[in-house]
């Protein structure tokens, strides 16, 4: 059946990383294609994972698009599929379908500074993006990286977060003081309204849960950011991935196929349901 | 025949008074023949408050609902709410009474007999029409029905358009009401109870398994029988995964370990799973309200199911469900004379 | 390419038909009219009013299995794709709201990605459309939505009823090549045939329908509303069933989920089955998050989706008038009167 949509690509677990501990564990899979399989993609994309016997997730893919061996993705434990995903080992095959929609446009912002802001298992969709800009450093203005988890433990990326500092400037925060911690402490929105980022000739790209998201739309539109400057990910539950099982739509929009990658200005535009 | 104008006089002065939030009852619809539910929360909307044997509709489900949508939209009215509740709608508000689902003092129940009468059945009334459209119908003095339909009118007997749960009805008005309008009338001129489900009975083992097997085969599981059912208040429910309810604090092997008892597609085996776990859990429940039978879109005859099991709790344990708040429900208690070990 | 049907050969076409392959057709079961597969041609009469299931089940079943797996202990899965050959099968019967139904779902599964399932039963199924000339049902709004009781858009073969005989229209090659099966049953349709057709056509326009007071407005008024108290007003009384969208021959959403048969060694299917917006956790996240919380925002999203978002789109409502979602409301919700509230703005 050629070019069935619905049929995933095997591929193998070939790499496990434990980023974050506890109930909402947080792992990084890498995992390699069988059978001469694979795909490009471009960072925001997203693929579906499956898990057979428990079923599909989409799940954004995390590694940077110049890596050809792999893809990478990085996943909470959340329901279904995604535990019995975290219950797999290296060597385990899962199946692979995509990639799915759009991408933030990278190309677009040469000469800009970039603004990251992730929270929770929110710096996985903008780590492609992250790695875009550093691999081609020279084309970027000024990096800035905000990134908050609940606890020390909940960051995830952390070793390459540290990696990072080199080439742009990492703010990290947790949501309440603890022993050791030399960070923020706060929420990720308050953490950036702590270090007002000039809006001149940047761009911010924000992910995390729904409600900070909001709240750092807001902070940034506060700073002076237009709307065209912000961009962010609408993680909506899907099925299908390619725009007919009608679960992700918000308003003329299937964000599996528009999205998930938006500009405010674009996500103004749609209804406010998501 | 129950005056609706004095039950729009209550219902004005319990909105006018401010006693109730909000008076819900039957008003004409735009769908079709039958009226639809309609919260009025005025006393000049409780202009358009009609009864007649198409408030079909067992209101007691929104008794149910509103509590949901309060708890969700942080509502601080706390008055109660005015229901309209025919004989089996106010049975329905007594099982929820008896749960402990609802308090007494959260509903003023404006009860109303239906007499000698009942509710039509639309498809019933579509046959005896042969493709007339029915406009509106009433009861004439004889008891019988008037139908008006484009281009005249009709008289059916009583008995050819009624509900079947109205025909096999004991208890055609209410028991618990604060305010009952129309005579409580004991003798009604149709058949005893149980007469559809008595005669079903009669069949054997293998023509009643393919005839359920024949109407769970058609169930396109849009769970409008369950949705439609006051007794079926469960926040999740174990046969699909529609209602589980996720919150900030469940955790992803809540998730995970939930159990699927049937599967999504709608075939006969899991369509059969579906209907007996609700017809099961409906036992000593259900007040034979019909409702479940009458919005399924392929008419399953589900009310066969239920007042089998009534019938049960009836000639095994005398059970009649909703008939007093006070009674122990019968699933959750046991007599100490039992002939049964396991209850012990 | 036109013909004209004796009503007593019907039976003798479809027998033809059944050579080939499947033929269903309108038929009374249980005090409703669904389509049921043709056992004898001669019992068909085609005299039904709209069936309550739409003609959609057959290029977009209610349960579909995508593939199969199987896991032997700790060996890389198989899979096992469908086969998706479909046999041929010939609907009649199929009502002018439904055949405009296939044309936006056309524009669903076989635009941008093309999904290989619908497609497949695309192709294979015969859609014979019959044109409502006799006085529609109580609930019926096709003219409202832009369609009309003859119309030909997304039907393989248009048959009109003539007192006695059919005056049978193929569209498509689909439609061409059936009537040319049985070739021998028809008469070439004279001039005086075409113009009763047309006759027939111009009184069934004038049956009074329900109707949308500015369905060129509505657009606008939906738009503008979109945050307005109405829809929690409308949605009040709403049970949260699915019957509206399972009954619509438009809604396509659909839900995809394994179902496991054996253990060990892992074997199962990933199955697609239809879903619903109407449903509680239709857009649930896994965090619990859900955009759609209450009956008020989802009886908008059926309603937008319908009347706005696929205008936008693809500049067709996704509504064909066909009135099953008001017909079969257990409790009444009537989009024809949302259309028009929502174009008023107030709701009494």
């Amino acid at each position: 059946m050629n070019g069935n949509a619905y049929l995933p690509q095997l591929a193998r677990i070939i790499h496990i990383k434990e980023e974050v501990p506890g109930a909402r564990a947080i792992k990084t899979f890498r995992v390699e294609f069988m059978n001469g399989g694979g795909f490009d993609h471009e960072p925001g994309q997203c693929a579906m994972i499956s898990v057979f016997g428990k079923g599909e997730s989409m799940i954004s893919i995390a590694s940077a698009p110049t890596i050809t061996d792999y893809k990478q993705f990085s996943i909470m434990r959340s329901g279904r599929v995604t535990t019995a995903i975290h219950d797999m080992k290296v060597g385990d095959v899962i199946g692979v379908r995509g990639p799915y929609g759009n991408r933030f446009p990278v190309g677009d912002w040469k000469g800009r500074n970039l603004v990251f802001i992730g929270g929770g298992c929110g710096l996985a969709p903008i780590w492609p993006v992250i790695q875009t800009a550093v691999a081609n450093r020279s084309d970027f203005g000024r990096i800035t990286v905000f990134y908050g988890g609940r606890t020390s433990r909940d960051i995830m990326y952390a070793a390459e977060l540290e990696k990072l500092r080199g080439e742009a400037d990492v703010y990290l925060s947790i949501d309440s003081p603890e022993d050791g911690w030399d960070g923020y402490c706060g929420f990720v929105p308050a953490n950036v309204m702590d270090k007002p980022q000039n809006p001149h000739n940047a761009i911010a790209i924000t992910c995390g849960p729904p409600i900070m998201i909001k709240f750092v739309i807001n902070n940034l539109r506060e700073m002076g950011f237009a709307d065209e400057q912000i961009y962010t990910t609408i993680e909506n539950k899907m099925k299908c991935g390619i725009g007919k099982c009608g679960r992700c739509n918000v308003g003329k929009d299937y964000v599996c196929v528009k999205g998930p990658v938006y500009s405010w200005a674009q996500l103004k535009s749609l209804p406010q349901e998501y | 025949m129950v005056p609706v104008d004095d039950i729009r006089a209550r219902a004005r002065d319990l909105l006018q008074s401010g006693k109730v939030r909000a008076v819900l009852g039957y008003r004409r619809g735009t769908a079709g023949l039958l009226a639809e539910p309609a919260f009025m929360t005025t006393a000049e909307e409780t202009a358009a408050l009609v009864l007649d044997p198409t408030c079909v509709e067992n209101l007691a489900l929104y008794l149910v609902n509103e509590k949901k949508r309060m708890k969700h939209a942080r509502q601080s009215d706390r008055r109660p709410l005015g229901i309209v509740a025919k004989g089996c709608d106010s049975r329905a508000i007594t099982v929820l009474l008896q749960e402990n689902h609802i308090r007494r003092d959260e509903v003023v129940v404006l009860g109303v007999s239906c007499e000698a009468g009942g509710m039509v059945d639309t498809r019933k009334l579509n046959k005896a029409l042969r493709g007339k459209v029915a406009t509106q119908v009433r009861f004439d003095s004889e008891g019988d029905i008037n139908v008006s339909h484009l281009g005249g009118s009709t008289t059916l007997p009583a008995r050819d358009v009624l509900a079947n749960r109205c025909l096999e009805c004991a208890r055609a008005y209410p028991l618990d009401a604060d305010f009952l309008f129309g005579e409580k009338v004991e003798e009604r001129p149709y058949g005893p109870r149980f007469t559809a489900v008595a005669a079903f009975a009669e069949t054997s083992r293998e023509e009643r398994s393919a005839f359920w097997d024949a109407h769970f085969e058609r169930c396109i599981r849009c769970y409008a029988c369950r949705a439609v059912c006051p007794m079926c208040y469960c926040d999740e429910c174990v046969v699909d995964s529609t209602s589980f309810i996720v919150g900030p604090t469940t955790t992803a092997d809540e998730k995970a370990d939930r159990v699927r008892w049937i599967n999504r597609s709608a075939t006969r085996s899991e369509n059969a799973m579906y209907h007996m776990v609700r017809a099961m859990h409906l036992a000593g429940r259900c007040t034979d309200c019909g409702e479940c039978e009458r919005v399924c879109p392929v008419n399953i005859p589900l009310r066969l199911l239920n007042t089998m099991l009534e019938r049960e709790a009836l000639e095994m344990f005398q059970y009649t469900p909703g008939l007093d708040a006070e009674q122990p429900s019968l699933i959750s208690s046991f007599r100490d004379g039992d002939p049964n070990d396991f209850v012990r | 390419m036109d013909a004209i049907l004796q009503k007593e050969s019907l039976g003798r076409w479809i027998a033809k038909l059944q050579e080939r392959g499947e033929v269903y057709a309108p038929e009374f079961v249980e005090d409703a009219w669904e389509f049921t597969k043709v056992e004898r041609g001669a019992s068909v009469e085609l005299d039904h009013t709209n069936t309550v299931l739409p003609a959609k089940g057959f290029v977009f079943p209610q349960r579909e299995v995508l593939y199969r797996f199987r896991i032997e202990n700790g060996k890389t899965p198989e899979l096992t794709d469908t086969e998706l050959s479909v046999k041929p099968m010939v609907v009649f019967g199929v009502r002018p709201c439904d055949g405009r139904a296939t044309v936006r779902n056309d524009r669903v599964f076989t635009c941008g990605v093309s999904d290989p399932y619908y497609q497949a039963r695309r192709d294979s199924v015969v859609f014979i459309g019959l044109a409502c000339n006799a006085p529609p049902s109580p609930n019926c709004f096709c003219v409202a939505v832009g369609g009309s009781p003859c119309s030909e858009d997304g039907l393989d073969v248009l048959m009109t009823d003539l007192d006695g005989r059919y005056h049978v229209k193929a569209l498509t090659d689909k439609g061409r090549d059936v009537v040319n099966a049985a070739s021998d049953l028809f008469q070439a349709a004279t001039a005086a045939d075409r113009n009763e057709v047309s006759n027939a056509q111009v009184a069934a326009l004038e049956y009074p329908q329900r109707s949308i007071s500015a369905m060129d407005l509505v657009v606008a008024a939906l738009k503008r509303n979109f945050e307005s108290p109405l829809w929690d007003q409308l949605a009040r009384t709403c049970i949260g069933c699915g019957a509206c969208t399972y009954l619509c021959p438009t809604c396509h959403c659909f839900d995809i989920n394994d179902e496991v048969t054996s253990k060990s060694p892992l074997t199962g299917a990933r199955v697609r089955t239809w879903d619903n917006c109407q449903f509680p956790d239709f857009t649930m996240h896994s965090s619990g998050h859900n955009p759609r919380e209450d009956t008020g925002a989802r009886l908008r999203q059926r309603i937008c989706h319908k009347l706005l978002y696929f205008v936008e789109t693809h500049n067709m409502q996704q509504c064909t008038g066909c009135g099953r979602c008001i017909t079969h409301c257990p409790v009444g919700i009537d989009i024809v009167r949302i259309a028009n509230v929502m174009e008023e703005g107030v709701w009494q």
